[in-house]
């Protein structure tokens, strides 16, 4: 699904030059459940803008789907993260003036999908994520908990086949933090594609692979079937 | 595609209404007070040309044209000097045009709503010259008869067979003439213009009010014992303060009025000349300008009329100016409020983007709210323009006259 070849990522700032990807090399392959674990500034959450295509690397080239993600123009990666990838952040970042539901239906609308197909999807997935009761609530009405959810259910909206999970249980309490993962395990389970940024053990501990990343440099740590 | 992000523009606008309240009327102000003041001057405009056009010539006492032609068409503003009816005998007796008297000087007292209309004075040919018509109640035939424009007869609730009396022309001088109650025969069709807002006499009414006029009361045939003291001497009558506090035209008294001195000399304050051609326009015109000069002014409306526009046209250009500069003042800081918006939810435009939005539809989202922001300041800005027109041209005239 992934290939990353000799990615390089260089941040150059007032005459200052910061390597947060050096000369990565990576394969992710469907159904891979990965973590991706390394202390703050290591370049985890540039490595997962770059699978996003959201950030083009300094140098090195990234292959989706056999494709190279930055030969594509802005556009087309838009159109292809709306359609393939899907996101998770550890703000959560829902929309405040949009209830969970309509949380939920944004990536459809941007698709252009009929109102009556989001609102039906929507529902749907937030069933799936047990939020079917909170669908008229703001998110500023919500516990941080049911937030992630909600943003879970948004990443899901449009059947991507990848998951880009950068810090999902970020400032989550356990109960809820497990309730998440849980979430993260049956949508792997589906046969999604999860690549999570995480430096909490016990997240990291639901992937089937594990790689360090430090100072920008990848190391693989364990390859294990998820848990 | 575009209904969604239209939707999405709505709920973010919502969701921020109070700042999109003010944001959009900050620009219904900015867009509404140019769009006004022109639609107001454009209808004043209209209407004054109107009003101007229709009337071929007014001649009056020299002094101010402005102020002659709006007393002219408008009933406004007291002239200094009155001309005299003889001046208006003159134009007639010439065959060059028909000259119809106006004796506007005096109001009448308020009534419900109306704080008072000016009392024309003048003669049944004014009314065929204005094209208008009884709407209720029949026409002027006696002394002490008033018909009422239908804008005053509105605000002031009277109908006809009601009474309406004049107001006092010196309110400090009790000794001086009293009111005279009118009898109010007939209510105007509207004409939408100064006419409606009118209280229409004789003009020999209009000369009674002044005091050229009057008649006498027969004390001694008084049947009303309470008019009178008597102490028993034989001849000798003494009217009490019970006397009526105003004067009264009725059918019993109406032969005792009479008016002193000769008719030609008594006061007109301006009469519109009708000529009968182009021809005798011209030549009326030349003698006001020769001849007759010393005794009256003659001038066209429309031709005063269009000096005073050009001067409300200059004052407009500075209006003009004033609005361009605060609307560019105003477009500049709407500039930096969605620049500061788009900074402001940065994240928001990020989370879109990072969720398969192109920046194209986010730049649509943002163009969307700044449209329909726009879009509704302008209605409103429009919809107030009009209100403020309407409303606001009889103010104006008001303030002007």
């Amino acid at each position: 699904m992934y290939e990353l070849h000799s990615v390089t990522h260089v941040y150059a700032r007032r005459g200052h030059h910061v390597t947060a990807l050096d000369q990565c090399s990576l394969e992710i392959h469907p159904g891979d459940f990965v973590a991706i674990v390394g202390p703050s500034g290591s370049g985890k959450t540039t490595l997962l803008s770059v699978l996003g295509g959201m950030l083009a690397p300094s140098s090195g080239r990234v292959l989706f789907d056999g494709r190279s993600l930055y030969d594509l123009n802005v556009e087309q990666r838009a159109s292809l993260r709306g359609e393939k990838i899907g996101f998770v952040f550890q703000s959560f970042d829902l929309i405040s003036w949009l209830s969970a539901r309509e949380n939920v239906q944004v990536p459809l609308m941007l698709a252009g999908r009929s109102s009556e197909y989001q609102c039906r999807r929507a529902i749907e997935l937030l069933k799936r994520v047990g939020l079917a009761d909170w669908s008229g609530h703001r998110p500023s009405e919500m516990s941080r908990g049911q937030q992630q959810r909600v943003a879970l259910a948004r990443t899901l909206a449009n059947e991507p086949q990848v998951i880009l999970a950068d810090e999902p249980t970020g400032n989550l309490d356990t109960e809820t933090r497990q309730l998440v993962m849980a979430c993260l395990k049956e949508f792997h389970q589906d046969g999604r594609t999860i690549v999570m940024v995480t430096h909490d053990e016990v997240a990291a501990a639901f992937a089937g692979r594990r790689i360090r990343l430090a100072s920008g440099v990848l190391q693989e740590l364990s390859l294990r079937n998820a848990a | 595609m575009l209904r969604n992000v239209c939707y999405l523009a709505f709920r973010s606008l919502w969701w921020y209404r109070g700042r999109t309240a003010v944001i959009i009327l900050c620009l219904a102000v900015t867009l509404g007070m140019p769009l006004s003041v022109r639609l107001l001057v454009g209808r004043f405009q209209e209407e004054i040309r109107r009003r101007a056009a229709s009337t071929p010539l007014i001649i009056g006492a020299r002094g101010s044209r402005i102020d002659l032609v709006l007393h002219g068409l408008y009933f406004a503003s007291v002239t200094a000097d009155f001309v005299t009816m003889g001046e208006a005998d003159y134009v007639t007796q010439s065959g060059l045009a028909t000259a119809i008297p106006l004796h506007v000087k005096f109001r009448t007292q308020s009534v419900g709503r109306s704080p008072g209309a000016p009392i024309v004075g003048t003669t049944l040919e004014y009314f065929d010259f204005r094209g208008l018509t009884v709407a209720r109640g029949g026409t002027l035939s006696r002394l002490g008869d008033c018909l009422l424009g239908s804008a005053f007869a509105e605000s002031s609730g009277l109908q006809p067979g009601d009474f309406l009396l004049s107001a006092p022309k010196n309110a400090f001088n009790l000794a001086g003439d009293y009111p005279l109650r009118m009898r109010v025969v007939g209510i105007l069709a509207p004409s939408h213009s100064p006419d409606d807002e009118a209280v229409f006499t004789d003009i020999r009414t209009a000369w009674i009010i002044e005091g050229i006029g009057h008649g006498h009361q027969e004390l001694s045939e008084e049947s009303t014992e309470q008019l009178l003291d008597s102490d028993g001497t034989p001849g000798t009558l003494t009217a009490n303060a019970s006397v009526l506090p105003y004067t009264e035209i009725t059918d019993e008294n109406v032969a005792s009025f009479h008016f002193h001195g000769d008719e030609a000399d008594f006061p007109v304050s301006a009469f519109i000349a009708v000529p009968a051609d182009r021809r005798s326009q011209t030549l009326l015109l030349g003698r006001y300008a020769s001849v007759r000069r010393d005794a009256a002014v003659c001038v066209k409306p429309l031709e005063v009329v269009e000096e005073l526009l050009a001067m409300v046209f200059r004052v407009e250009q500075v209006f003009r100016a004033a609005a361009v500069v605060s609307g560019s003042v105003t477009g500049l800081l709407f500039a930096l409020i969605v620049f500061l918006n788009i900074q402001l939810r940065a994240p928001e435009m990020d989370t879109m983007q990072r969720i398969g939005s192109a920046r194209g539809v986010t730049g649509m989202l943002v163009a969307t709210e700044t449209g329909i922001m726009l879009f509704l300041a302008a209605f409103l800005a429009v919809a107030a323009a009009a209100v403020i027109s309407v409303l606001g041209e009889a103010w104006l005239k008001q303030w002007l006259f």
